[in-house]
């Protein structure tokens, strides 16, 4: 797919940076005090000036406690603990913006899809349509038996719920009220036309919802839909629903063949390339030169906690690396559960040598390293690859987005790769030049209706709204 | 305490949706109503609360389409009653961070919602407004909402009030049992954010929620929010003399409310609590301008556009009784129901004074709300308000707002005025949090008579 340029988003979540175990001790991390409202809107209007595409925010409803067993090292290094809800933080961030896009993500373990459409209804109204969805099926044990689960739901299961999930919301969102449903006609007393709001009797395997939805509709109906899937489900579940897959893969190569299997499945669903694009997660570290880059670079891995590492992936894999020996040499290492890892990593040439704590910083995710034209060319690299855009870490801190902004926005402006000014309309608008709601090929526009005939003045519809009622 | 030197405590009463209260005054033309999708109504609106020194903005919320009436959502639709209806969660963040001391006390039904997620958004939202959350506690009245989370019909009222009560002690130990004060240690040298012994898993296992895990936020100010309440049948006054700090009314007759005040405050002594701590507002609409003349002309404006079939499909669903199908002009008899049992007693067996039927009940709640409706001069409501003060034995009033926001800016403009000359409500606020605006200065957190304050911990010894 061609585009125009790359999107740059910034991903965060609300808590203590994330994505580097030990990194936002570091003076040059200036993580903002996460639980301060000032200090989120001051980063928000930042972004938006840097002519960031949008804000992420990752999250998860569940503390790691598969390392060792306990939370221990997730409390020491803050990660994903303790962290804040962010929904409701995105209308204070909304409130001073007014191009930037604000995603977040939710598992559809946490919340009743009605609810939870309600809610993302709401904030695409208090925002004009600047809201996307990260959906997560949640992969911590942890989340799940604080939702009172016994223990998480298998993988497969996960995605077939989070599958009627969307059909829940899609109806809600899409098919409860019609386009011109809304007349707010004070002369005939007409807020809505009862004639074009619909229950949507949804009877399904996992949820009952009645309807109709409790909110009007907002600018973009459905909110601009992310994924992260990688596994097989994970990534049919993306290529059905996703607008923008996220993914981290190592390098280029490895985002090539995710990319060319989740479009090759997306077509075989009816949809175009253009339709969803690709969006890798970055770690930038950026120096007046190369050498600069790379003692920064060196200097930042020495606050790695190899530990959080460790805690960190155990959460994730679902396997207790507990027992790994950091200082024994990574050729001697064998580890149930990230063995792959291990090898994909020597295979890679990365860590022929060393211990497991000097490969620790290797599982932080991509990153690139350099001075601003060299990231640069890194960048158009992933882009031949087949990636439309980065979603970039606060690594070490928030502090990131500024040194992004200070020293590298400039130089992608100027060849071209990044937008100097916002294109107009919806968060959907900006990102594809699209309409502002999903192309009638989405899944969930099969849920649309079509619109009931035009009224004549004065008269009421003859259909009733209610519609279990004679 | 005399009610007399009681300060009159203030809240300023909303729902994100077209009409609320009052039913069919969206068409009026001062009304801003169809705005409660934009958040500038809403910062707009905080403000105007704080510049008044109000307490809070109280927001109601109900999770279901308005349908009992006529067995459909057709009369809720045209006049926007309580349908469609936005999340009244989501716009806070926004409205704290353009005000410094509004409280934000927001209605969320326990029956609904995990106690988990919603302990977490709870404390975050504590922690981004500074200490200013409140929560009012619903059970969720409707039938509707039952049917779209994947109920067949409402859990039976009583069982929901248990499912509530066990509903609070998970929140209870979420919030006060799981991280210890001095928790976040912050320790750079050791590389040590959080001391891992002074966070405790709650461990959670009873008969409607099994919740093992530690808090995943840490403690905010006011760590357990400001607890409301407005249940009236027999299990909604045992759980709000439990639990709530704050307790909110809807009555026409000031006598109607003293007796509810009375009863809450016994049970509350019951149950070793103190029962003046517990704070009763009641809801009121004041309609009020320069002159009585004015502010009556005004009234009279007002109420030519109230909804008479709105209004109905409001207290039907308020009641779960159809009043479509009864005859407007018989009066109403005493029935159980599953809706709102307060609601229905109110407009039967507990007015002696006279007997209403479906038609009194639509006009009256026209402009009214359900609540007492005063309009004059501001010397005549601010007589009208301290005589509900003195007679009902209340703390306070959450006021109506059915024009927005012009009946919040009229009530700034000619009331509060008043009342700071009379002494009987603050010229400033003298607190930060919301527990301090509604209790006193300095009681940031729950009292230690409050259920709450049974799971907080000990701290452990240092390391």
């Amino acid at each position: 797919v061609k585009r125009d340029r790359l999107i740059f988003s910034a991903f965060t979540g609300l808590g203590l940076p994330n994505h580097g175990p030990g990194l936002w001790w570091h003076p040059d991390a200036r993580p903002i005090d996460h639980t301060n409202l000032e200090g989120w809107m001051a980063l928000a209007h930042r972004l938006e000036q840097a002519r960031f595409d949008m804000v992420f925010f990752g999250d998860s409803v569940g503390a790691p406690d598969v390392y060792r067993g306990s939370t221990e090292q997730a409390l020491i290094d803050a990660i994903g603990i303790p962290s804040g809800d962010p929904s409701v933080l995105m209308s204070a961030l909304a409130s001073v913006t007014s191009e930037l896009g604000l995603t977040f993500t939710s598992s559809t373990l946490q919340e009743h899809p009605f609810n939870f459409a309600r809610k993302l209804s709401t904030l695409d109204h208090l925002s004009n349509g600047r809201i996307g969805w990260n959906i997560v099926t949640g992969y911590a044990a942890s989340a799940a038996r604080n939702f009172g689960l016994a223990e998480l739901p298998a993988h497969d299961q996960r995605y077939h719920e989070a599958d009627e999930y969307m059909e829940v919301v899609y109806k809600l969102w899409e098919e409860s009220w019609e386009d011109g449903a809304v007349l707010r006609d004070a002369r005939r007393r007409m807020y809505a036309d009862p004639g074009r709001v619909h229950p949507i009797d949804h009877e399904g395997k996992y949820f009952r919802v009645a309807g109709p939805h409790l909110p009007e509709p907002s600018p973009q109906r459905t909110p601009v839909l992310f994924q992260a899937g990688s596994s097989e489900v994970g990534r049919s579940f993306a290529a059905h629903h996703a607008e923008a897959v996220f993914l981290i893969a190592r390098g280029p190569a490895g985002a090539a063949t995710l990319v060319g299997d989740v479009r090759a499945r997306a077509r075989g669903f009816g949809r175009h390339d253009g339709d969803l694009f690709f969006l890798q997660g970055i770690w930038f570290v950026i120096g007046d030169s190369e050498a600069d880059a790379r003692r920064r670079e060196a200097e930042l891995i020495e606050w790695v906690s190899a530990e959080g590492v460790l805690a960190d992936l155990s959460g994730k894999l679902g396997v207790d690396l507990g027992d790994v020996d950091l200082d024994k040499p990574v050729d001697e290492l064998r580890v149930r559960g990230v063995q792959g890892i291990v090898d994909s990593l020597r295979d890679a040439g990365e860590a022929q040598q060393g211990t497991f704590r000097d490969l620790t910083s290797r599982l932080l995710g991509a990153r690139v390293v350099g001075a601003p034209e060299q990231i640069a060319d890194r960048l158009t690299t992933w882009a031949e690859a087949g990636i439309d855009g980065f979603n970039v870490m606060d690594t070490p801190g928030h502090g990131a987005f500024d040194d992004f902004a200070q020293h590298l926005a400039p130089v992608l402006q100027r060849r071209g790769l990044m937008q100097r000014e916002y294109r107009a309309g919806t968060l959907r608008e900006k990102l594809f030049g699209s309409e502002p709601q999903l192309p009638a090929r989405h899944p969930a526009r099969r849920h649309r209706r079509p619109a009931a005939p035009i009224l004549e003045d004065g008269k009421d519809s003859a259909v009733s709204a209610g519609g279990r009622v004679a | 305490v005399s009610s007399v030197e009681k300060r009159i405590r203030l809240h300023g009463l909303r729902q994100s949706t077209v009409g609320h209260t009052a039913v069919g005054l969206w068409r009026h033309p001062d009304s801003q109503a169809r705005r409660y999708r934009e958040l500038d109504f809403w910062l707009e609106s905080a403000q105007i609360l704080e510049r008044g020194k109000f307490d809070a903005l109280f927001i109601a919320d109900a999770l279901g389409p308005l349908e009992v009436y006529q067995g459909r959502v057709d009369a809720a639709l045209r006049d926007g009653v309580q349908t469609p209806t936005d999340d009244p969660l989501l716009v806070i963040s926004a409205m704290a961070a353009v005000t410094r001391h509004l409280g934000f006390a927001v209605t969320v039904s326990s029956t609904y919602e995990q106690p988990y997620q919603f302990a977490r958004k709870m404390t975050t939202l504590d922690h981004l407004s500074e200490g200013r959350i409140g929560w009012n506690i619903v059970t969720s009245a409707l039938d509707s909402a039952a049917r779209n989370l994947g109920l067949d019909q409402q859990i039976p009222h009583d069982e929901r009030y248990k499912i509530a009560d066990e509903f609070m002690e998970v929140v209870y130990k979420l919030w006060e049992g799981s991280w210890e004060d001095d928790a976040v240690v912050g320790d750079v040298q050791a590389g040590v954010l959080i001391d891992p012994v002074r966070v405790h898993p709650i461990e959670h296992d009873g008969a409607y929620f099994r919740v093992p895990g530690i808090a995943l936020s840490e403690p905010s100010l006011q760590r357990t929010p400001v607890l409301y309440q407005a249940g009236t049948s027999t299990a909604g006054k045992a759980f709000a003399a439990r639990h709530a700090e704050g307790v909110f009314l809807s009555t026409y007759r000031p006598e109607m409310a003293r007796r509810m005040v009375s009863d809450v405050r016994e049970l509350a002594r019951g149950m070793g609590r103190e029962p003046e701590s517990l704070k009763f507002i009641t809801m009121a609409t004041v309609i009020v301008a320069a002159t009585e003349a004015e502010a009556r002309a005004k009234h009279a404006d007002y109420a030519a556009y109230a909804s008479l079939e709105g209004s109905l499909a409001r207290f039907s669903a308020l009641m779960q009784i159809d009043l479509s199908q009864l005859d407007p002009d018989v009066p109403l008899e005493y029935v159980e129901t599953e809706g709102i049992r307060g609601v229905v007693e109110r407009f039967t067996r507990l007015d002696s004074s006279r007997r209403w039927t479906p038609r009194d009940i639509a006009d009256f709640v026209g402009v009214s709300g359900g609540g007492p409706l005063i309009v004059g001069s501001p010397p005549q409501v601010a007589d009208e308000l301290e005589r509900w003060m003195e007679e009902a034995d209340i703390d306070g009033f959450n006021i109506c707002d059915p024009v927005p926001p012009a009946t919040f800016a009229d009530f700034v403009q000619y009331v509060v005025p008043e009342l700071q000359r009379r002494g009987r409500v603050w010229t400033d606020y003298e607190g930060n949090t919301l527990r301090e605006s509604l209790l006193a200065p300095g009681h940031v957190r729950v009292s230690a008579d409050h259920p709450a304050a049974a799971f907080r911990r000990l701290p452990s010894p240092a390391r």
